[in-house]
């Protein structure tokens, strides 16, 4: 009987690459690249202003059954300490309750940033036009899957174990109302899904990655520990295990393009504009939830940051390349100057907007206010007397009627939000970099804090229209855009947000209606 | 003396005023290329005795600029050039077949260009398919 043609063809491939001996995974893994289809033409729906090579290599060499059988082995170690030796040790209800608030952030925004990531890792793998590298790809998005899996199973966790569910349970509700929403949204989502699609790997793996997971990611589980959370370690130190392989991704885009001519043009501005992006958020947010939602604290942030941001991922990463034309960031120098004051900045206005959170914050305690003089010398000058002051004014008190955010303006520290980072700033009491510029653009205005995200802007200025809560809520009283904005806890009164982590005195819908806010566009007065 | 590839080596031991001078000195705001390589390895009862044995054994009688540190959930380990480890002598070691797919599984990040081929995990300061090809065998 004649043979049909793919029979055929397959008989012959089969021939001319007999299946391998052994089954070393490794060995699994060459003879299968010899079977690959021909991607040289390859059509994507993602196309990208570089060429992409199609002979770059995947550094793990994965195959379906090891990748499987490997990640099977994580999931088994992470729910099986989980449910089973830390459920026992109760070790929900061991976290100092400013971790656990400090958790409530961090899992649910990765959670967000590793869904998004599924989707870039995909357009990633339609993009490319090697085999090896595609492969690499594929496994990312079945990682990022997992990773999305794993966050949500961390707050749900503490949820079940933790004494103050709110926040834990139903975070994403609270999305319109919660400032740092948006600009998390910026750097998890629109940074790693909008646009050129390699421009969109530099972001997710060669700088968000490469970069940020490592502060994020591991830095985390040492604040976790010293906080009393077992938790966080069990589970982020597994999500990171596969975060290497995406960096070896990230690295693979570019090593695919090095040679492009089109790399030569684009590729230094594509960083800097992702450094910028990617840092103008993690900087502040990371450094406030270490050390303003600690207890016990591991070390200074920025120090945490020169080790993994400047001194690691800027000297083994971005430094090595220099000699194949990749320049220092140029935003670098501002980025140094917010990874000192950021954060600080960025605790001073959230602890201010607290009614609109779904997690609890608490103002640092004597001992905590000494480290930060001790760590950030001009601190309490600047910060600990304004914070001082609040508390003097009955801040956490929901008898006392007192809103930080009211003492602002009426002191004329009008708070603004950045439009390209979605970052809020306060250009009269920041110590981070740059200052308040305002751009009008087909009838609408625009505040912005730096020169790199105002660049950004002036180049694609229809890419960057999300309002903000002070625009979206103009005219309106907090207390209604609260409730509207579900962040209210199950009893229909209770705040989710509250200015202390005390388990008792907690603010209600009525005593935020006594502040009497109203919500003001800084922008009208322009 | 603090070895210099230590956790809190160079800047990191200063605070304080000490430490915003060098961190906003003028030399320190661009990056500055670096051979060294960094592993983090979750910890776990494999990991553990590989770290003790082969890690701080032969690996660092091989390569001295290696430092290993305990950071509670994890090892945080950092050296010039590259670090190896070999999953056959792991094998050897914990008594059981350990493969490099296993020892992936406690592998939690990598800064340099980090590879596998056959029993053999590599971090390397070396920019692997620029400098130097990545091969399968």
């Amino acid at each position: 009987m004649a043979l049909s043609t793919a029979t055929k063809a397959a008989s012959d491939a089969l021939g001319a690459n007999r299946a391998p001996t052994s089954v070393s995974p490794q060995e699994v893994h060459r003879w299968l690249q010899s079977f690959n289809w021909d991607f040289a033409q390859n059509r994507t729906k993602y196309p990208t202003k570089y060429h992409m090579a199609n002979d770059t290599k995947e550094q793990f060499k994965l195959i379906a059954k090891e990748y499987a059988r490997m990640e099977s082995v994580k999931d088994e170690r992470q729910f099986g300490t989980l449910l089973d030796g830390l459920t026992r040790l109760e070790a929900g209800n061991r976290v100092h309750p400013r971790w656990g608030e400090t958790m409530k952030v961090a899992s649910n925004f990765l959670e967000v940033g590793e869904y998004n990531a599924i989707a870039a890792s995909a357009m990633l793998w339609d993009s490319a036009s090697a085999a090896e590298q595609k492969n690499g790809y594929l496994a990312q998005v079945l990682d990022e899957i997992r990773h999305t899996h794993q966050c949500g199973f961390v707050n749900y966790y503490f949820s079940k174990h933790y004494h103050d569910p709110a926040g834990h349970n139903d975070a994403r509700r609270t999305r319109a109302i919660g400032p740092l929403w948006k600009g998390m949204k910026r750097v998890f989502a629109d940074g790693f899904i909008s646009g050129d699609a390699v421009e969109c790997s530099v972001n997710l793996q060669l700088v968000g990655e490469a970069c940020f997971t490592n502060p994020l990611i591991v830095a985390v589980t040492e604040w976790a520990s010293a906080n009393g959370d077992e938790i966080t370690p069990t589970v982020f130190l597994s999500i990171e295990t596969d975060e290497l392989r995406h960096m070896a991704n990230g690295y693979q885009t570019v090593v695919s393009i090095a040679n492009d001519p089109a790399a030569q043009k684009y590729l230094n501005t594509d960083l800097n504009n992702a450094f910028w992006t990617q840092q103008k958020y993690f900087t502040p947010v990371l450094g406030m939830l270490f050390e303003y939602g600690s207890k016990f604290k591991v070390e200074p942030w920025v120090k945490t940051w020169n080790r993994w941001v400047y001194e690691d991922w800027g000297g083994i990463w971005i430094g090595r390349l220099a000699k194949y034309g990749v320049n220092s960031p140029p935003s670098l120098r501002d980025a140094k100057k917010d990874a000192y004051w950021a954060h600080h900045d960025l605790f001073l206005l959230a602890y201010a907007l607290w009614p609109t959170g779904f997690f609890r914050l608490s103002l640092p305690d004597d001992e905590d206010m000494e480290w930060f003089e001790a760590n950030y010398p001009g601190w309490d000058a600047h910060y600990g007397k304004i914070l001082r002051e609040w508390k003097a004014l009955g801040c956490e008190d929901p008898k006392s009627g007192f809103l930080p955010i009211q003492w602002l303006i009426q002191n004329g520290h009008q708070v603004y939000v950045d439009r390209v980072s979605q970052v809020p700033f306060c250009p009269t009491l920041a110590k981070c970099s740059g200052s308040l510029r305002v751009h009008e653009f087909n009838g609408q205005k625009h505040s912005f804090s730096d020169d790199w995200g105002e660049r950004m802007w002036l180049s694609e200025p229809e890419r960057y229209e999300c309002q903000s809560v002070f625009e979206q809520y103009s005219g309106r009283e907090l207390s209604d855009v609260v409730v509207e904005g579900h962040g209210v806890r199950a009893d229909g009164k209770t705040l989710i947000g509250q200015p202390h982590v005390a388990g008792s005195n907690l603010w209600t819908v009525e005593d935020l209606k006594r502040a009497n806010c109203v919500f003001a566009d800084p922008l009208a007065g322009f | 003396m603090t070895a210099k590839n230590a956790y809190n080596a160079g800047i990191m031991k200063k605070s304080g005023e000490a430490f915003a001078a060098e961190f906003f000195a003028e030399e320190n705001q661009v990056v500055h290329e670096s051979n060294t390589v960094v592993l983090v390895l979750m910890k776990s009862d494999e990991i553990d005795a590989i770290v003790e044995e082969l890690i701080m054994g032969e690996e660092a009688k091989r390569n001295p600029t290696l430092v290993v540190e305990d950071r509670g959930g994890f090892w945080w380990i950092k050296a010039d050039g590259k670090i190896q480890i070999d999953t056959e002598k792991a094998s050897d070691l914990l008594g059981k077949t350990y493969s490099i797919y296993d020892f992936l599984v406690n592998v939690s990040s990598t800064i340099g260009r980090a590879y596998t081929l056959g029993n053999t995990f590599t971090i390397t300061s070396e920019l692997m398919g620029l400098d130097r090809k990545l091969t399968d065998a």
